[in-house]
């Protein structure tokens, strides 16, 4: 909802339990075999729209999609993929067109067996733009309309608008909207939650709860839902989410933060489940007009960053380092030989006086979410240390953003700002729009020949090895470009009661129930 | 009684006339774009464009106005753009959610406010005069997010005596939901309750010093007597105009503590569709919380009346 109810954090602390040590942690909950049965309770963020797989752009949303829904393929929390729908996939020789391999014997919740035929008009339903899909963000440049075709009951074929070697992940849980639906399928999701998942629709009571039984008729033997029902509560504000795990009124949380959620760190109550994510703020600074036109000034106010600082002050360590690229340091193509930026007063004050630039007024523009006012004030007193004046100008998000398009948005158009980007299972997306010459997220006015060939030659790649080499070199490129500050890449934090074993959380916000259940 | 009547429900639909203009410009001057609300700033443009086409955001005001007016006054509220289900739809459990907690809070604030105020006045200048006058004071000065803090803190999380939201489960029974009510309810007692007993209490002081009064003492009266058949009946008056105006407040005024208590009430569907620019809901949404309004002071109007009858005979006249 966007409120913030500071004082809500002052109870949550106040009933933390008081314990100094740290409650267990690291990316799973805890290891004891769960009893079969008992009635799950999840309480996830705000509703904040319709329930429809196609316009769904928020964590809450896509948390349900992905209860009843499923997807071709599954990003798992070490961002690799796990066969769905799709039993397997193929690249052509130059991965601009995929095949992918329909599972047989699944059925939609309505009993209706799911065909090839399925799978493409799910598909083509995101990539036509009169659809007005939230998946198009990630289609616009790679799927023409009608892309996708069944070429069998067993096949499906899509052919891209250039080569991809990434292009699964762009059709896997990933692209959170893309749950496979009826080709009957006919926008009304809310009133039926079909797709062909482990959980099926009980009840449904908007902005408030839903409530998913076992699906008698799922096809993985593997994945049966251990526990009767699951049911999914609302919330509109974080703090509210977090009393509710700490009171009782449920037994998990699939996300919180650590500004909003700190006292569950220390409750020793409670399991903390952290996954490393590529979500991260990006802080453009304006290649194209003054004062950060000059590379020198763009390097200096890197430097100036103390990213260990921080990464401890703001996230409690549950963060890690950025290095000026998008390429977070668990995405598998990733070069993590490359030197890290750490702080150097002395280099950025030489590197101002060299470009001449030591009398340096610049506004700081954002937005009043997360962490990042604290994030914005941080940044100012850290530019100061090499006499950089910072003013701040942080607004609300509508402000900020306004119509997300060149001339008419404070976040495109402005010499400093700071933008928040979710977390991806693959960097395509985030190495292309904020960041090449026509990209249409380019804040910072960055437009570099190179670069724009690596990015092509990346998405291009078919195997890591080779993904790996492109990466490592946009990596040095853009430290030394420095268009955009990569600070840090937070982890994605949820919680459970400390009687509650087997969920599965990803850094997208997925969290998979089927193999949670209570151990007493 | 019967023209007065007339003429207060005449002035009331006046007043949701002309509210109903000032709701659909003012949602109309909002900044912003109602298909990138809903898709997020880093939809593509073109989903933009298609979704703003489908919703019928895109047509020209003087249309859409025309729409919304022809579809209002058919009792047709229009769909939601956020939630695309009918606006009545999305309203209804909300406005039920409302009038819920605000009954359960004017079941206990009500006679806790009026006798609070009596007992005061009946001792005035003493201890439990300033106890109560102050407390009230105190309590109705202090935000209700920081009430909120206190009795969560207290009841639910410390003494788990009282569960931390105020979402009860869906089919629970009426005795299940005022528990879940409770909290939020509290919070509002402590807020309104110094309105109420102060009003209470100046109503008091003034009837007890009336000649009406005396004159009842003089005739052999008990003090209960002339407690409840002279002095409650005027001192009453005022009261029941601070009761009413907090009507509308208890209905459409509790963004704050609906989220707080992650109660889904008027206040979260409004703030949301402001949010969200979801202009069919929040024009239908801000009209409903005036016709509210409307109905608790004309409700106040006519038990005025009865307890007053000069008001009556002045409208009359």
């Amino acid at each position: 909802m966007g409120m913030s109810i500071p004082l809500l954090s002052f109870i949550a602390a106040a009933c933390g339990g008081g314990g100094e040590t740290p409650a267990p942690s690291g990316g799973g909950s805890n290891n004891a075999k769960p009893q079969a049965g008992g009635a799950l309770r999840t309480g996830i963020g705000v509703q904040a729209g319709a329930l429809d797989p196609v316009t769904v752009n928020f964590e809450a949303g896509l948390t349900v999609l992905g209860q009843s829904g499923e997807y071709l393929a599954w990003s798992d929390k070490n961002l690799e993929l796990q066969p769905r729908i799709a039993e397997s996939w193929k690249p052509n020789g130059d991965a601009s067109v995929w095949t992918f391999k329909i599972r047989q014997g699944v059925k939609f919740h309505d009993g209706t067996p799911l065909t090839a035929e399925d799978v493409a008009t799910s598909i083509n339903l995101h990539a036509d733009p009169d659809n007005g899909s939230n998946a198009l963000s990630v289609f616009g440049t790679v799927l023409k309309k009608g892309a996708a075709q069944a070429t069998d009951d067993q096949t499906v074929k899509v052919e891209l608008e250039a080569p991809n070697g990434n292009f699964p992940y762009l059709v896997s849980s990933d692209n959170y909207n893309l749950i496979i639906l009826p080709k009957t399928y006919d926008g009304d999701w809310e009133k039926t939650f079909i797709g062909t998942g482990p959980w099926k629709l009980d009840k449904y009571t908007p902005e408030v709860s839903v409530t998913f039984t076992k699906n008698p008729d799922y096809w993985d033997s593997s994945r049966q839902p251990v526990a009767d029902t699951s049911e999914i509560k609302f919330y509109a504000e974080e703090q509210a989410k977090v009393l509710g795990l700490q009171g009782g009124e449920v037994d998990i949380i699939n996300n919180f933060s650590v500004v909003g959620g700190k006292a569950l760190l220390t409750d020793p109550t409670i399991l903390v489940l952290e996954v490393e994510s590529s979500a991260h703020r990006q802080i453009h600074m304006r290649t194209d007009i003054p004062p950060f036109n000059d590379k020198r000034v763009r390097q200096a106010m890197a430097l100036l960053m103390d990213r260990d600082a921080l990464v401890q002050g703001l996230w409690e360590d549950k963060a890690s380092l950025g290095n000026d690229s998008p390429l977070a340091s668990v995405f598998l193509s990733t070069d993590t030989s490359v030197e890290q930026r750490a702080l150097d007063v002395a280099q950025a004050k030489q590197l101002l006086a060299d470009a001449g630039a030591e009398d340096i007024s610049v506004e700081l523009r954002g937005w009043d979410g997360f962490e990042m006012p604290d994030l914005a004030a941080v940044i100012k007193n850290q530019a100061q240390q090499a006499g950089i004046s910072v003013q701040l100008n942080i607004t609300n998000a509508t402000t900020y953003y306004g119509e997300s398009v060149f001339g008419e948005s404070p976040w495109l158009d402005s010499s400093f700002g700071i933008t928040e980007y979710g977390h991806r299972g693959v960097p395509n997306v985030t190495l292309d729009a904020p960041l090449t010459s026509n990209g249409v997220w380019n804040s910072a006015h960055f437009k570099n020949k190179t670069y724009d060939g690596l990015v092509a030659d990346y998405v291009a790649a078919l195997d890591l090895q080779n993904q790996k080499k492109f990466s490592s070199k946009m990596q040095e490129l853009l430290l030394d470009e420095v268009p955009i500050m990569f600070l840090y890449f937070y982890f994605h934090l949820g919680a459970t009661k400390e009687n509650v074993t087997g969920v599965e959380k990803t850094g997208m916000g997925h969290i998979d129930l089927t193999k949670t259940g209570f151990t007493g | 009684m019967r023209r007065f009547l007339l003429r207060r429900l005449v002035l009331a639909l006046v007043t949701l006339f002309l509210l109903s203009i000032i709701v659909f410009v003012s949602a109309q001057v909002l900044p912003g774009n109602v298909a990138r609300a809903i898709l997020g700033p880093f939809a593509d443009q073109r989903a933009v464009t298609a979704l703003n086409k489908e919703l019928g955001a895109d047509r020209p005001l003087v249309v859409r106005y025309g729409t919304w007016v022809g579809g209002f006054v058919q009792g047709d509220l229009g769909e939601s753009f956020s939630t695309r289900r009918p606006v009545w739809e999305v309203i209804k459990p909300a406005l039920i959610n409302s009038a819920k907690l605000a009954a359960l809070a004017f079941v206990l604030v009500v006679p806790l406010g009026i006798l609070g105020g009596v007992i005061a006045a009946l001792r005035e200048g003493r201890v439990t005069d300033r106890l109560i006058s102050i407390g009230g004071l105190s309590a109705t000065a202090t935000p209700e997010f920081v009430w909120a803090v206190v009795v969560i803190l207290v009841l639910a999380l410390w003494l788990k005596v009282l569960p931390v939201t105020a979402a009860f489960p869906a089919g629970s029974g009426p005795l299940v939901q005022i528990r879940y009510l409770l909290l939020p309810a509290i919070c509002l007692v402590f807020v309104l309750f110094g309105y109420i007993a102060r009003m209470a209490r100046a109503g008091t002081i003034e009837a007890l010093g009336a000649d009406y009064t005396r004159t009842a003492i003089l005739k052999g009266l008990s003090q209960r007597q002339v407690l409840t058949r002279h002095v409650l009946r005027n001192s009453l008056l005022p009261t029941i105009a601070v009761i009413a105006t907090q009507a509308g407040y208890l209905i459409g005024g509790l963004v704050v503590l609906e989220v707080i208590f992650n109660y889904q009430g008027i206040g979260q569907i409004l703030f949301r569709a402001a949010e969200q620019k979801d202009f069919p809901l929040l024009q239908s949404a801000v009209l409903l919380v005036g016709l509210v309004y409307l109905l608790a002071t004309l409700a106040a109007d006519i038990l005025y009346s009865i307890l007053n009858p000069r008001i009556r005979l002045q409208g009359e006249s």
